[in-house]
């Protein structure tokens, strides 16, 4: 995984995309106990937004001989899923992401907080289970993810969880 | 859904969260370990060629 994480660090570096946060599993897994996993999930600002925001991953992807599998590009034979950011939050997740550091590798990877909002915006079964584990794990800043939540109406949703898994 | 009212049950689900605390607090090396252990057992399980077990 790290040769696939210096990979997307060089990606960044060469313009081939403007900033990255790894999302979804991996960064669950980041902060609460290993879950599992197929892809690297990668959100990411786009160098232009516009019409094809993959047309330059997919041309670094070319360039460098690496294929795709199902959905995901095979980076140093490592499933990575690029996923442009696809709204408010998601653009902000990755802005406000920190440094994680695998076997000597720096990379990006979003808050715990963040991470628990979009979970909550996504909003199916596994996704509101992870905000549930992220809060058990005493990963979360509540004040802090409370004002991400009120910022982006996904408030209610949190108390929604909480309850639901309360009760069962 | 009813809450749990079973004092050893409570217990149960006490220490299955702390487990999960436990394990939250691994390195993220070891648990990169634990997730490829994870793909493992499931490709054990049932093959799927869109999904396999990561080199390390």
């Amino acid at each position: 995984m790290e040769k696939a994480l210096q990979i997307i660090e060089e990606m960044t570096r060469l313009k081939v995309i403007r900033a990255y946060a790894i999302g979804g599993g991996i960064a669950a897994t980041y902060y609460i106990e290993p879950v599992l996993t197929y892809d690297l999930d990668i959100f990411f600002m786009p160098i232009e937004e516009g019409l094809d925001e993959l047309a330059p991953i997919d041309e670094f992807a070319r360039s460098r001989g690496y294929s795709e599998q199902a959905e995901a590009l095979l980076i140093e034979g490592f499933p990575v899923q690029f996923i442009p950011a696809y709204n408010e939050l998601v653009r902000e997740a990755v802005a406000a992401a920190v440094t994680l550091k695998y076997r000597g590798v720096e990379a990006r990877v979003v808050t715990a907080e963040y991470l628990a909002a979009i979970a909550l915006q996504t909003g199916r079964a596994k996704d509101r289970e992870r905000v549930i584990r992220l809060l058990e794990a005493a990963a979360i800043d509540r004040s802090v993810l409370e004002k991400i939540l009120v910022a982006h109406g996904l408030a209610e949703r949190l108390r929604k969880v909480e309850n639901d898994f309360r009760d069962e | 859904m009813t809450s749990v009212t079973n004092e050893a049950a409570e217990r149960v689900f006490r220490r299955k969260r702390e487990r999960r605390r436990q394990l939250a607090k691994l390195s993220f090396e070891k648990k990169i370990e634990i997730v490829i252990e994870l793909q493992k057992t499931a490709a054990g399980i049932h093959k799927d060629p869109r999904r396999f077990v990561w080199p390390l």
